[in-house]
Parts: structure tokens; sequence; C-alpha cells
């Protein structure tokens, strides 16, 4: 099976902790409930920064997983200001690889591999209080505050049209790509497939390793069944 | 196979409608036999509740959808057209809900705002009026083909667990699309919302419907699905849908508490007695009622009315003031029609009535200004009941009390010329209140903002605002009160709209013997009422002071102080709450006032004022030993 990659459209975040959990939340949720086949009850979430409504497979482990890896992120964003980042959901199916590069080793294929790209930007003028602030002019004036603010919805409304983007993005990739998905499992629970949510490490350099990596893992297209 | 596209028609209606329909679905729940999946991708384990698990996605029952799917269960080569309508009409609502119809004409702002007048003509316009307006035209189709050896030769290609996989993928993503469409905020705010909404959300099922024309179709954006294909032909789903109905949803709806008037006043319909001083208050003429400085809602000129029978001798001064005032002013004699007059309707209280109302309350000596004592002028004793009556024709002791006292003026100058040297001082001192408070003249409409005005420099001074602040403690003391309603009655009496600082002048003399009180036994009585009302207003000289010193530094000042000082001698609190009202306008008048005022320089008002105060404190040492 090829492995399917999406890369989302990027998207302008600013540097607040609530934007960020807000905006990786309904991301990363919209695509498990896409690929959590198992039996579902579905739970609306409106977010509360836009009118948006997404879609939660209402499964507590999942929004557990899902929270520590944002909470991960953040902490990685504080240390890496101004970066771009990237989160990757990446879908696999095991397999017991009995020999080849990586012997007794449990190996992973992924099929389907999301890649979620954040410019998490320090926000001009005085807003929130994590962002370093050292190169901000703070001009006294209601003028600048007035056009800060205007700056600020101006922003989030550009975010809100932007997560809207990805979110029909993400539908649309579904709908397209449905043959690589393997069968469902007749397992129980709600997730159908093993995933996992990766955050970019400390180093930069590391990043590209972990792809290397994973490119290593996914084996061989002969190897595959 | 047949079964996963008849359930997928059911499941996709129920999808669609779970999220259209307000107010049903499956926010009612009520059991549902579960149906059981197919086996490759059942997994029914949760045993919570019996839900429709097909396609793996458990949703509660949608009565809607169940109504709406047996033709496709019978068949489902039929496409399944579900149309969101958007009924701009409240057509569940209350009828006695304050919301309008809001129509696609959308001119019903002002309606809004008053639905108590219009709510049942709204009613019956929003029945014929309502719109409706396809949003959203989902369309379920399962597209055959037409071979059937390609139906059976692909069958095998395509297990069932595949196309069953492949539905639950689609499903799924419908499920989420269907939130991100507009229309899908129409429904949370109907849902949500406890506001009465001016529009509904409905839904059609059929299998036919008519296609849009052409210019809808423009307005419209479409959303396709991809289709999933079978070994038989393929399952399609698409959307229609507008993409700007926020602005439907977006108008406020009629806010179910009604609005708050503030600076509530009372309707003078409610309390006839009431008075509302036609003072012109900027900013606050938009209100409905008249809107006045919380010290004309104060009631003291209830307390007033309780006391309408004593206030007789206090009236005394007030012709005193009235005469030389009535034959100055011109305009003002218009004003003031005979103390006899009946009452003046509360709700001439609006300030463009002010001058009716001034005319009611203060008679006599204006009108008939050459002859102020004759016109105005019952005997003393008459004054006494006209007083009462003017009293109780209004909540505002200062107004109604003038009409007794400008009766009484009459009477009260021919017994204020013999003790012109205790009046003068009494009245000088009063006066001297009085005087900072005259700080507007001059405006034909605006007595009472000169009384108001005349409350404000009363104000300034301690003395002056004894006699603004005394309507609070009017209740207290009625006998100073009385006297100070005299005093007040003068002054409005002198502070005629029309009138110009000259006739304020020349009031001046006036004051001195204007003494609290009518005839000459009455004069003395009511002169130590008078000291005594001074002094009480003086101690409880209120904030007012602050305000009128605005106005009164505004205003030139001294020669309207001295215009004013004679008829301030006594300022009734209710006088002083008109006035606190419109210190702007007292302000602005006291600033006419000096500018009218041109026999006296401004060197003589000083040394005039600085008489008074001379004279004020006299009295109030005098009043504070004698009895109160």
């Amino acid at each position: 099976m090829n492995c399917e990659v999406c890369q989302l459209k990027e998207l302008e975040v600013g540097h607040l902790e609530f934007e960020i959990r807000e905006v990786l939340r309904c991301i990363l949720h919209t695509i498990l409930f896409h690929r959590a086949l198992g039996l579902v009850r579905p739970k609306d979430v409106d977010l509360e920064l836009f009118e948006i409504t997404y879609v939660q497979c209402g499964d507590l482990e999942i929004e557990k997983k899902i929270d520590e890896k944002i909470e991960q992120f953040i902490s990685w964003v504080e240390k890496h200001p101004n970066k771009k980042s990237q989160i990757c959901l990446s879908f696999y199916e095991v397999k017991n690889k009995q020999a080849f590069l990586f012997t007794h080793k449990i190996e992973r294929l992924y099929w389907e591999q999301w890649y979620i790209n954040l410019n998490v930007s320090q926000l001009p003028r005085t807003h929130s209080g994590k962002s370093h602030r050292s190169k901000v002019v703070v001009d006294p004036g209601a003028m600048i505050i007035e056009s800060s603010m205007e700056e600020s919805s101006a922003r989030r409304a550009a975010l809100e049209a932007s997560l809207r983007d990805v979110l029909f993005q993400i539908i649309k990739f579904v709908n397209e790509k449905k043959d690589h998905v393997p069968p469902i499992p007749n397992r129980e629970g709600v997730v159908s497939y093993p995933y996992e949510i990766t955050i970019p490490s400390s180093s930069d350099s590391a990043f590209g390793m972990d792809v290397f990596k994973r490119m290593l893992q996914t084996g061989h297209p002969t190897m595959l069944s | 196979m047949e079964q996963i596209i008849t359930e997928f028609f059911a499941k996709s209606l129920q999808i669609i409608l779970e999220s259209r329909s307000p107010y049903m679905s499956s926010r009612n729940y009520s059991g549902e036999q579960a149906v059981s999946s197919p086996s490759s991708s059942s997994s029914s384990s949760s045993s919570v509740r019996p839900r429709d698990k097909w396609f793996n996605l458990a949703l509660r029952e949608c009565p809607a959808a169940l109504d709406n799917i047996d033709l496709w269960r019978q068949s489902n080569l039929d496409p399944m057209v579900v149309d969101v309508i958007l009924v701009q009409r409240p057509v569940d609502f209350d009828p006695v809900s304050f919301s309008p119809k809001r129509n696609s004409v959308r001119n019903l702002s002002l309606k809004e705002r008053y639905p108590m007048f219009v709510n049942s003509d709204q009613e019956e316009f929003g029945c014929e009026e309502k719109s409706e307006k396809i949003i959203e035209r989902w369309i379920v189709q399962y597209e055959s083909r037409m071979s059937r050896d390609t139906c059976h030769g692909s069958s095998r290609r395509m297990s069932n667990s595949t196309l069953y996989k492949k539905t639950i993928l689609l499903l799924r993503s419908l499920y989420v699309t269907v939130r991100l469409f507009p229309a899908y905020k129409l429904y949370h705010d109907l849902n949500s919302s406890s506001q009465i909404r001016p529009f509904t959300l409905t839904h059609r099922v059929s299998s036919f419907v008519e296609p849009f024309t052409r210019q809808e179709e423009r307005e419209m954006q479409k959303f396709v699905f991809t289709p999933v294909d079978t070994s038989c032909g393929r399952l399609c789903l698409s959307v229609l849908y507008h993409s700007s109905v926020s602005d439907i949803s977006s108008e406020p709806s009629t806010p179910l508490s009604p609005q708050v008037i503030t600076d509530y006043v009372g309707s003078p319909l409610a309390d006839p007695l009431k008075r509302f001083p036609s003072v012109p208050v900027p900013g606050s003429a938009s209100h409905g009622s008249p809107s006045f400085s919380p010290f004309v809602r104060r009631h003291s000129w209830s307390f007033d009315l309780n006391r309408a029978s004593q206030p007789f001798t206090s009236f005394s001064p007030s012709p005193t003031h009235s005469e030389p005032h009535a034959t100055n002013s011109n305009p003002s004699s218009r004003r003031f029609p005979p103390s006899s007059l009946p009452p003046h309707p509360p709700e001439t209280s609006s300030m463009h009535k002010k001058d009716p109302n001034f005319d009611e309350y203060f008679p006599s000596p204006f009108s008939a200004s050459p002859s102020p004592s004759a016109s105005p002028s019952p005997p003393i004793r008459i004054p006494g009941s006209h007083l009462s009556n003017a009293l109780l024709r209004s909540e505002s002791a200062p107004v109604g009390i003038p009409t007794a006292k400008l009766a009484n003026s009459p009477a009260f100058k021919q017994n204020l010329p013999p003790s012109p040297p205790l009046k003068s001082s009494k009245s000088s001192t009063s006066r001297s209140d009085k005087s900072t408070g005259v700080t507007h003249s001059g405006t034909p409409n605006e007595k009472l903002r000169q009384c108001s005005g005349l409350k404000l420099s009363s104000n300034n001074s301690p003395r002056v605002s004894f006699s603004r602040s005394s309507s609070r403690s009017f209740p207290d003391d009625f006998d100073e009160s009385d006297f100070a309603c005299a005093f007040d009655v003068e002054v409005e009496d002198i502070t005629d709209p029309g009138s110009r600082p000259e006739s304020f002048e020349q009031n001046v003399p006036l004051c001195d013997p204007l003494e609290p009180g009518g005839g000459s036994y009455a004069t003395r009585k009511s002169a130590d009422a008078a000291v005594g009302a001074l002094v009480l207003m003086l101690r409880k000289a209120p904030p007012l002071r602050q305000d009128f010193s605005k106005s009164v530094a505004n205003s030139s000042g001294v020669p309207r102080v001295e215009t004013w000082g004679d008829s301030n001698t006594v300022l009734d609190s209710n006088q002083i709450s008109e006035g606190l009202v419109p210190v702007q306008h007292v302000a602005s008048s006291s600033v006419m006032a000096s500018g009218l005022v041109t026999s006296k320089t401004t060197a003589d008002a000083l040394e005039e004022l600085q008489g008074y105060r001379d004279l004020k404190n006299f009295l109030l040492s005098q009043g504070s030993k004698s009895h109160i």
C-alpha cells in the first residue's frame, strides 16, 4: 500500500496557548473521526474561538492522547518561538517483520500521514502574556491600541477562514482517497487503526531523522502482504 | 449490498435532518431497535442504548428521518432530495411574543422597538408575509449502471466490506461537513438560543423537485462528495448551498426583556398631581418623560402638598417681588395667568411647554404686568388656598407655591414697604442667596430655568445652596419651607421667562420688603419663618453648589446675582431641585442674563452682593437663635 500523505494548508497561529490548543484539537479530532471507524457516538464540539463546530469520536482515550500531545507541542513552541512547525498524525499497520533491516522488530507500515503545518508567530503589540516582546515597541496611544485590536481581529478572521479551509481539505482528502485505507479490523473499540502523533522534537535536525526513520520503517513494497 | 444502499439513504437523511431540524430530532431520543450491522464491520459492543449503529455511527433516533425514509426503503433508485428551508416568520412563536415578523423586507426595526403597539399587527402581517427560501439542497442518489452484466461482473470485486467501509467513510465526512455549512449555524442558533428568532428551519424530503432557476443556482455553491462505486452503480451525495445565510441569523432578534428607559421619572399620567418641572435638560429631552435631576424627583413637593395650608404667610414676600417684576417684564407677564388658574395638567410639563406651565404656576403678577398686584391679587388668605391648590397641582413645590405666592404678593407688597429695613436685611440675605441662583434670565421660555438657575446660583453660596437643598429638608421644616416657598414664588415671579435682568433688578428692592409673610402681621411671622427656612436651606446645602458654581462661573454672574437676589430670599427646595437639572441651561441663560444686564455695573453688583451676604450672615445668626 502506498502511504498517502496529506499536507494541510499552513495556519498562521498566534502565540497563544488557547488558540493553538483549539486549532490543533479541531484538526486532530476531525482527522481521527474519519479514521476511527469503530462504533462511535459522535460528539459535537463548538469551538470557543470561532464559529466552527467539529466532531469528536467521543472516545476518552483519543481525547486524552490528543491533549497530551498538544501540551507537549505547546511546550516545544515555548522553547522555539516564532517558528514554523509541523505535527504529524500517522496511521500505520503493525506488521511483524521477521526479516529485514530491523529484525524481530515490530514494523509499522504507515499508510497515511497528515501533516499539520503551523506557523506560530509572536503577536504584535501587547497581546498574550507569554510572548517575548522585547522587540515590540509599545507605542502609547489609542490609535495604536485600536490598530492592534483591528489587527488581532483580522488575524483571527484569517485564522478562522484558514481553519475552515483545512477542514474542507481533510474532508476532500478523505473522500478522494479511500482505497488505501486498510480494511476495518474486527476489533473492539473506536479506534480501528493504530496511530501516532508526532510533534517536532527539540532539535530541528531530529525532525528530519524522524522522517528518515519512518521511511525505513515503512518497508519495502515487496514486503507488504 | 442493497441493504447497505438502503441504509445509506436512511443514515444520510438522518445525519442531514439531525443537524437541520430544530426542535425535533435526536434530542428527543426514544429508544429504537438496534439494527444489526453487517458482520464485517459491526462492533456492537456498546450495550448502552439501542441506537442505529449502521455504519458505526450511533445516532439517536430522528423522527423526521424515519417519517421520510419509507419511499427509499422500497426502492433506492429514486434520488432523495432534502431541501432545507429557511422560513422567515415566527412559525412557532408565541402570539404574545414581541418579536416582530422579520420579513425579507427587514424594515421592522421600528416596530421592534415598540412591540407593544405593533404586536398584533405584526402577527397578522407576519402570517401573510412568510418567506421561504431553500438554503440547502441535498441530493442522495444511487446511480445504477444500466448494464446488468457489468453489475454482476463487478460485484465480486467490490466486497461488501469494502463498500461498507467506504460508505462509512462517506457518511463520516458527511457528518462533519454538515456542521460546516452556514445553515448549521442557523440550526445551532435556533436550538441553543433562548431568544425568539424570527426565522425557523424546515425541511422537505422528496424524490422529485423543481430544479433551481439559473439565477438561484448561481447564488448557490455546490459541494460534491466523492461517489462510492458499487458493483452496480455508485452512490452519489452532493449539496447545493447558499454560502451567505449569515445575514439572516445575524440580525438581532427582539430581546425578550423590554428596553429599559433610563431616567425614567414616571408618566405624568400616572400621577396627576405630579408636576415635572419643564426645565430644559440638555440631553434628557429625549426621554419620554421629563427627566430631571434627582432633586426634582424627590418628593419634597408631596410634602409641600401636605402643608399647603400653612404657607400662607410665607407668600408675602412674593408680591413684593412680583410687582416690580411684573411691571418690568413684559414677556413674563404673558406667562403668568391669574393665580386662580386651574392647575396646568402635568402632561404639559414637557420642556417645550414650559411657558404654559409657568403660566399656570406663576400667575397674575406676571401676566398682569401693569398691575401685578391687581391681577393675581386675591386677598392674602386666598393666596393661601391658591398656594395649596398650587401645591396640590404641582409636585414641585417651587412651581406650585409661586402661584400662591403670587397671589399673596399683591397683598404682601402692601405690607412689605412698611418694613423695608428688616425685610431688606432678610430679603437681602435671601436675595443674595437667590441672586447667586439667578444666573439665567431673559429667555421667555425659561422661567423654570431661571428658577433652576436661581436654585443653582443659590447653591453657589452657602445661603443659596441652603435654599436649593431645602427641598430635601422640606419635610422637616415646613414652616421654613413655607416661607422658602414664598421666597421662591417671588423668585419665580421675578424670574419670569421673559423677564429681563432689569426686572430682576427691580425686584431687588422688592426683596427687601419681601419678607416671608403676607400682611404686616404675617410679615413678621413669615419673616421668622423665612429666616428659619433660609437657615435650614443654607445648612443643608446640597452639592448643587458645585453645579451652580460651574454655571455661575460660566456666567458673568454679578448682575444676575443682583437681579436674582431679592427673589432669592428663600428658595424653595423644589425650585432648587428644578434648578438643579438645567445646570447647563442655567449657565447659558445666566450668560444671557448677564448680557442683558446693562443698567448696573459689575462693581455695583458686587457691592450689593456683599451687602446681601452680610445680611444673610446676620439672619443666620438670628435664625439660629430664634425659634424656627
